[in-house]
């Protein structure tokens, strides 16, 4: 099984680590991932779509030609990534006189693009492969009790992402029960992030993440995991402003899904660079006895 | 006071037809995390009014209610009963805002980044000594020339150096 990588741009220009963990995955589950020359920004549909539609579709249909791997095509590690290419891949594929003024602008690089390309999120994969990843846990996650958070584009629309479910989604929680943790429901589950609103108004952008983390710490969980990087920063880099406040405080150690099955697979997590998260996993990791 | 503008009604009916499947339920408003936050002033039923309605004063100029807010969370979208296909009509509009209205600065600075090195985010010294360490590839991305000249062809170069000056 293989699948050519597109990593975009968040997590390798900002958050390599994630990366890492999520390669060391990939490998220790035998499925290729093929570094593919010449991707640009997916572009952003939290970003770029908003502003030139035109404009993504056609440097998304771009990134689509780029793949000569048949029916695997890409996986990618982020659900930004993942929400344009399939939404692009959709919208030319419903409407062919689209595809022709896309691939008109494609000539122009000498490029085109055949419709035909398949893409998936990593966690979609994982779950796909739920019996191989049992098979490489090494090390269950005894003590993480983990709040799933699963984003909004790694579900919606379900129209073009034709995965999991669009309000009661279960996939993300069965691999973190697979890799021995116990996962914990919350009030606000599917509920946004508020990433993409922090363009707009940072305010009402801190107070969506900062409803969340409190309906986090009401369930009892003591971290969180999730696939998409938006979010990732979302969740670690605002704790510590939002702790300024005078009654909260929030410390609650995020953790990408990578990371979670690099852990239970074994490796140490200095390897995977942890260290690098702004709230340290390392107290918590020594606090559940998972390490020593 | 606004006035309808029927021609920026037929053009955002072209551009999606499922805005006049609309009757004005509220379920998308009932489910938008935004509306909740903003109790009631970010809507999108009423953008959804204005469009049917024409009003191009007030979504592209005065921008009430204010476009930029949606997380593009795509909940409404997915509740509709109606499917009316909300984020789509709302990104066309606020393509629009970006030809010829206010745009959030963060937009267009993402933009003039994605303009000048094809990605969004260029890798700093500091980020590829730390994808060293880490055991990491290096990443050979797009070339800067050639998804220029896709964007010299969709008009992106002009917008977004025009709101650069």
């Amino acid at each position: 099984m293989e699948y050519d990588l597109f990593l975009g741009c968040v997590i390798p220009a900002r958050l390599p680590f994630l990366e890492a963990s999520s390669r060391k995955v990939f490998e220790t589950l035998g499925i290729k991932l093929n570094d593919v020359e010449g991707f640009s920004c997916c572009p952003d549909p939290t970003g770029i779509e908003q502003i030139d539609h035109n404009t993504w579709l056609t440097m998304g249909a771009r990134n689509l030609s780029l793949s000569k791997n048949g029916n695997g095509g890409i996986l990618s590690f982020c659900s930004g990534c993942v929400e344009t290419l399939k939404g692009v891949n959709f919208s030319l594929n419903k409407d062919p006189s689209l595809m022709e003024d896309v691939n008109k602008h494609l000539k122009k690089v000498g490029k085109n693009y055949d419709g035909k390309t398949n893409v998936k999120h990593f966690a979609q994969v994982l779950y796909e492969n739920l019996d191989l990843v049992k098979k490489k846990v090494s090390k269950p996650l005894e003590g993480f009790k983990v709040a799933v958070h699963y984003g909004c584009h790694y579900l919606r629309p379900s129209e073009f992402i034709q995965w999991d479910d669009p309000f009661n989604p279960y996939t993300i929680d069965e691999i973190v029960k697979a890799l021995g943790a116990e996962s914990l429901d919350y009030d606000n589950k599917i509920e946004c992030c508020g990433n993409p609103v922090e363009k707009s108004d940072k305010d009402l952008s801190l107070m969506m993440i900062e409803n969340k983390l409190k309906a986090i710490q009401c369930s009892g969980a003591n971290c969180v995991a999730l696939v998409c990087p938006a979010c990732y920063q979302q969740f670690d880099f605002n704790q510590r402003e939002l702790s300024k406040k005078e009654d909260a405080n929030y410390e609650i150690p995020i953790f990408y899904l990578s990371e979670l099955a690099a852990l239970a697979f074994g490796y140490d997590p200095e390897d995977l660079g942890l260290n690098f998260h702004r709230i340290k996993p390392q107290e918590f990791l020594e606090n559940i006895n998972f390490i020593k | 006071m606004s006035v309808i503008n029927f021609e920026f009604r037929n053009e955002v009916l072209k551009h999606n037809a499922s805005l006049s499947y609309c009757y004005q339920c509220s379920t998308c408003s009932g489910g938008c995390p935004i509306a909740l936050l903003t109790e009631g002033k970010y809507n999108p039923r009423l953008i959804i009014e204005e469009a049917i309605l024409g009003l191009q004063d007030k979504l592209i100029e005065m921008q009430d209610p204010n476009l930029w807010l949606c997380s593009t969370c795509q909940k409404c979208v997915e509740l509709c009963p109606q499917k009316v296909e909300l984020t789509e009509i709302f990104t066309l509009i606020k393509n629009r805002c970006f030809e010829e209205g206010e745009v959030p600065s963060g937009f267009v600075s993402q933009g003039k980044a994605v303009l000048d090195n094809g990605v969004a985010i260029p890798f700093s010294n500091a980020i590829l000594a730390r994808r060293k360490k880490l055991g990491l590839p290096e990443i050979k991305t797009a070339s800067v020339d050639e998804i220029k000249t896709l964007l010299k062809v969709t008009n992106f170069e002009y917008h977004i150096t025009r709101r650069g000056e």
